[in-house]
């Protein structure tokens, strides 16, 4: 695809993403029935778990561009793993934001130790470090291998910490989609959710067109002023 | 390292309030975080000699292949830290009065393993963070969020043995510990050869 074509793709994916966040704003507030249990403060779960969602993508798409960065080394790819870590540093910080905010209603404190939000604080982390990495290298090349390094072993460590910080303690809400014998939502809220999962997932693709985009026009205006210097 | 190991067990020892809480019990995690902070100044310095007068490049240019000059700077890491971590050991049993009894050779195992990871993963960020300009400072961010699983496997492995728990208990954790290990050296053997290139 060329650069144009990207943004193109950006600008179209973006608003329909955009569009479809305002659906979705009034699908949770108007739309859905509200949960038994916790109340009004749980419509803030179709917001929050798709953002989850889709800090996970970036950074399992991350980790798959980075291989094939030092694998092929196409810049493209090196450029890809880049705009797929910093939407999944922005989703990742709206989880950590909206978890919270959920939480002191629901658990009476702003944070504790639970397994998937100290997973997104780590995964946090781990997309920091790729961009700290990457920042702090004279020769961008070198800066380009580190970072792809990073992605892959954080994406590696991500079961472990799973798994560990799930075996430590958990207060988290159980699964409700992802489960073996089939998810477990009432059918609207069910709706709601994917809805919400395909708006960020449009969202995180039109805005990481858009950086990608950018970051093609930055290594070509590098190029000439390479060439005319 | 051997002087930080025993100062920081002093230190510790001043920094809780033994009273309320019972020594041996905080201890297991104390040994785990010393083991950290040690490892971490063990591994940051591991390019630290070869950085004089392009020593580095002589070894990368030597016919040696890169996993096994990898694998070469995880064992020295490795032993330095074991030593350190048995000597963290008997120093915090010493201070806080633990007595291992019959456990003695499984902690000593679990140590063992936990130092392996945490140098795998170590000696290879120690490559990326010796060439960034920001060196050191660079480590722990990367290296901490990752470690986390050591931690609670390392931890929840060693307090039941400490408090006289038998091994069977604390397999699982063992296992996952030394799960967690492998995957590191594997990985960082494979990505090596892509931080030293030039």
């Amino acid at each position: 695809m060329t650069t144009a074509g990207m943004r193109r793709g950006g600008v179209v994916l973006t608003v329909l993403g955009l569009v479809g966040l305002i659906a979705l704003y009034w699908m949770c507030f108007f739309w859905v029935s509200t949960e038994v249990n916790q109340g009004v403060v749980q419509r803030i779960f179709y917001v929050h778990v798709p953002a989850a969602w889709t800090s996970f993508l970036a950074i399992g798409f991350a980790a798959l561009a980075s291989g094939m960065y030092l694998w092929l080394r196409d810049d493209r790819l090196d450029r890809a793993a880049l705009c797929a870590i910093e939407g999944g540093l922005v989703f990742a910080t709206l989880v950590l934001t909206t978890g919270p905010l959920w939480g002191k209603i629901a658990w009476g404190t702003y944070w504790t130790w639970e397994p998937r939000l100290t997973l997104t604080l780590l995964l946090w982390f781990i997309f920091v470090g790729y961009i700290m990495v990457r920042n702090s290298t004279e020769d961008p090349d070198k800066g380009k291998r580190f970072a792809a390094v990073v992605a892959i072993i954080g994406a590696m460590d991500i079961p472990f910490i799973h798994l560990s910080v799930v075996w430590f303690r958990s207060l988290h809400p159980e699964p409700v989609v992802a489960k073996p014998d089939g998810p477990t939502l009432p059918g609207d809220m069910l709706v709601t959710l994917l809805f919400g999962v395909l708006v960020f997932s449009l969202l995180f693709f039109g805005l990481f067109l858009f950086r990608y985009a950018v970051e093609a026009l930055r290594a070509e205006a590098d190029l000439r002023a390479r060439s005319t210097a | 390292m051997c002087a930080f190991a025993v100062l920081t067990g002093v230190l510790f020892n001043f920094s809780i309030d033994t009273t309320t809480v019972r020594p041996n019990e905080v201890a297991t995690g104390l040994i785990w975080m010393t083991l950290i902070f040690g490892g971490l100044l063990g591994v940051g310095r591991t390019f630290h000699l070869e950085s004089q007068d392009g020593a580095l490049q002589g070894i990368l240019m030597s016919p040696a292949p890169k996993d096994a000059i990898f694998l070469g700077k995880l064992i020295a890491n490795f032993v330095l830290l074991y030593v350190v971590s048995l000597l963290v050991l008997g120093v915090f049993g010493l201070f806080f009065g633990i007595d291992l009894g019959r456990n003695f050779g499984w902690v000593v195992f679990v140590l063992a393993i936990g130092s392996l990871g945490f140098v795998a993963v170590g000696t290879l960020f120690a490559a990326v963070a010796a060439g960034t300009h920001l060196r050191e400072t660079l480590l722990p961010v990367l290296v901490f969020p990752l470690m986390v699983p050591m931690v609670i496997y390392g931890v929840g492995a060693m307090m039941p043995l400490v408090s006289g728990r038998p091994f069977t208990e604390v397999e699982g954790n063992v296992r996952m510990l030394g799960a967690f290990a492998l995957a590191g050296v594997a990985a960082g053997a494979v990505l090596f050869r892509y931080v030293v290139e030039d």
